[in-house]
């Protein structure tokens, strides 16, 4: 499988990774080597041998009482936001214009 | 005190010394504190030094010891965390512009049983950017030298890590290990280096990489120093629960031997192509110490190690892709503020705020999650670790623990490997039980007759018997008669004739630490 510049400027949009038209060129270098090294994945013969998603095998789900715990109170947790007005995170207009 | 008897100074010896009044954990911290502001002008492995909390946690230790209390694990032990680590007040900054001016609210359950322990945390140690790495060249705030050789990396990602023990900068670090993130730069700097099985250590407050492969472990200069460490991070935290409770005492074993133990060794990786002659022959010395030592050697196959390295380079760019989608600009992180739209600054600020390691990275995991491709890479990659984990589980139904090499070869010069692939092929011997979550450890086994360089072997143990692995290290390390600090680092290396770098050959001679003018003096 072979990655044109016009792929890999997709998958930055999906990342949102805006890179410029010299970065979508040298990228798509960079991922076709990659995924040229990646092809014994593809190669295996693998039917009916099931796929493990986690390095643990017995691990089950764990739940907590439903009881509150404290958290990071809001103007801690604001402390890092580059932007943000009273108690809330402030960001660029969704819907076009006006007030932020 | 002197700066090198601090040095050189272990876990049990920092402890007997604060109970028998040698010195108090004040002046460990201040002695501490100077030799960091001394070495790592040179080495950079220090990204932020946290002489306050240094002294801080110095106060609490020397009032138990007034107190007549008993000390805990780690008291007055000089310790430092990986900057992936998350430390209330300190910045956490995974060696990435995103997160220069992060300021972490919170503590990393890792970070917290050290301090709890007793030790006194030095500061922050620099890293490959998010872990992508394996010569700490990706940090967006420079190198860090390998203490060995200036001209060499400390190996990644948790070189600064790794560059700080071998220095005597700090007696026990901790790291991250995803794919060989702590063994092999602890091969590279000639220290102790252990990755837990997974689920040995909280993840909670580490960034996370691959949240499937990630580790925290200890670096220290001897096993039983790791041990000790071990005992202080390990164990169950409600806030993972991929965490295990257990009941292990991992210094309890140390002193056993490994006497009729089965040691697997995997004759397929000696023969591997790209591994270097001096790996070679430093493994299998330490295959013939194994055997002096008492141990049968049982020749294993790993019949899937191969496809370990493309499962890895699969399953952990999809991880990483999916734990950075967090870095979104407005929580916290780099913003790119004069965008007009809100896709504008995820664009810009994800582009401008990662590094080009990074990128390629996230970009590689979108690109595999993709409709489409996931088939044809994503679920393979998960059906060869179960592969992988049966061919580990075989193998440790014959034998107690693995010995490996860990890296194909010893500390490489800055910029020596450019090529992305290429750099991946570090982790060739590493990889696979991140894979399948086996513990694995770093040992120094003495120097390259070619390099001059350190040179680690690897033992792995199977799931959760962590201690059989430290039984074996410190069976095969009283084999060797090797000095943990860099020549320059040590007046043992200059004794030993470890001569080909004496680069702080100088600093020897003035060995007294100026303990009593030198607080407020670091950085």
């Amino acid at each position: 499988m072979h990655l044109s510049e016009k792929d890999v400027r997709a998958i930055a949009t999906y990342a949102r990774i805006g890179l410029t038209k010299a970065e979508v060129v040298s990228m798509t270098v960079d991922l076709n080597n990659i995924i040229e090294s990646l092809k014994p994945i593809t190669e295996y013969e693998l039917d009916g041998v099931e796929p493990t998603f986690h390095p643990i095998a017995d691990l089950s789900n764990v739940m907590r009482e439903d009881v509150i715990l404290s958290g990071l109170d809001p103007k801690t947790a604001l402390e890092n936001a580059p932007s943000h007005r009273d108690s809330a995170f402030k960001i660029p207009p969704i819907l076009g214009g006006g007030d932020n | 005190m002197t700066r090198s008897s601090l040095s050189s100074l272990t876990v049990a010896q920092i402890r007997q010394g604060l109970l028998n009044g040698e010195f108090s954990a004040h002046e460990l911290a201040q002695c501490a504190l100077a030799i960091i502001d001394q070495r790592d002008t040179q080495v950079h492995a220090f990204l932020e030094i946290t002489d306050t909390l240094a002294y801080q946690a110095a106060d609490r230790v020397d009032a138990m010891v007034v107190a007549g209390d008993q000390l805990p694990i780690l008291a007055g032990v000089p310790i430092a965390f990986k900057d992936n680590m998350n430390q209330l007040g300190t910045h956490t900054t995974c060696g990435s512009r995103m997160l220069e001016q992060y300021v972490a609210p919170f503590t990393a359950t890792c970070v917290a049983r050290a301090i709890e322990a007793g030790g006194l945390p030095l500061g922050k140690l620099n890293m490959d950017e998010f872990a992508f790495g394996s010569s700490t060249e990706t940090s967006a705030f420079g190198f860090t030298r390998n203490p060995w050789d200036l001209q060499r990396v400390p190996g990644g990602s948790s070189g600064g890590s790794a560059a700080a023990v071998a220095a005597g900068m700090a007696t026990i670090t901790l790291g991250s290990d995803t794919g060989g993130s702590i063994r092999q730069p602890a091969s590279f700097c000639g220290v102790v280096g252990f990755k837990p099985t997974y689920g040995m250590v909280s993840r909670y407050g580490v960034v996370a990489f691959g949240s499937s492969l990630d580790q925290v472990g200890p670096f220290g200069k001897t096993v039983a120093d790791v041990a000790e460490a071990l005992n202080a991070i390990t164990g169950r935290d409600p806030q993972d629960c991929t965490s295990q409770e257990h009941q292990t005492d991992f210094s309890a074993n140390l002193d056993q031997g490994i006497k009729g133990m089965r040691i697997g060794i995997v004759p397929a990786f000696l023969e591997a192509s790209g591994v270097e002659s001096e790996i070679i022959s430093a493994t299998k010395k330490a295959y013939e110490n194994l055997e002096r030592l008492g141990a049968k050697l049982v020749e294993i196959e790993l019949p899937n190690a191969n496809a370990a390295m493309s499962a890895y380079y699969v399953i952990g760019p999809c991880e990483a892709f999916s734990n950075l989608s967090r870095f979104d600009s407005i929580r916290y992180g780099y913003c790119h503020s004069d965008a007009a739209t809100l896709v504008e600054q995820y664009e810009q600020s994800r582009a401008h705020g990662f590094g080009p390691e990074a990128i390629r990275r996230i970009m590689l995991g979108s690109y595999l999650l993709s409709s489409g491709v996931y088939e044809r890479y994503y679920y393979p990659a998960q059906q060869v670790r179960t592969l992988i984990t049966e061919d580990y589980a075989r193998a440790f139904e014959r034998v107690e623990s693995i010995v490996t090499p860990v890296s194909p070869r010893a500390a490489f010069k800055f910029g020596e490997i450019a090529d992305p692939t290429a750099m991946y092929l570090s982790d060739m011997f590493t990889i696979s039980i991140n894979i399948a979550g086996n513990g694995g450890m770093s040992l120094p086994v003495g120097l390259g007759e070619t390099s001059g360089l350190p040179i680690g072997v690897q033992i792995i143990g199977p799931q959760f018997k962590d201690e059989n692995i430290l039984r074996v290290g410190a069976a095969l390390e009283s084999c060797y008669d090797i000095d943990r600090l860099a020549p320059g680092f040590s007046a043992a290396g200059q004794r030993r004739g470890y001569s080909d770098s004496p680069r702080f050959a100088a600093e020897l001679a003035s060995d007294l630490c100026p303990a009593a003018s030198t607080e407020g003096g670091a950085r």
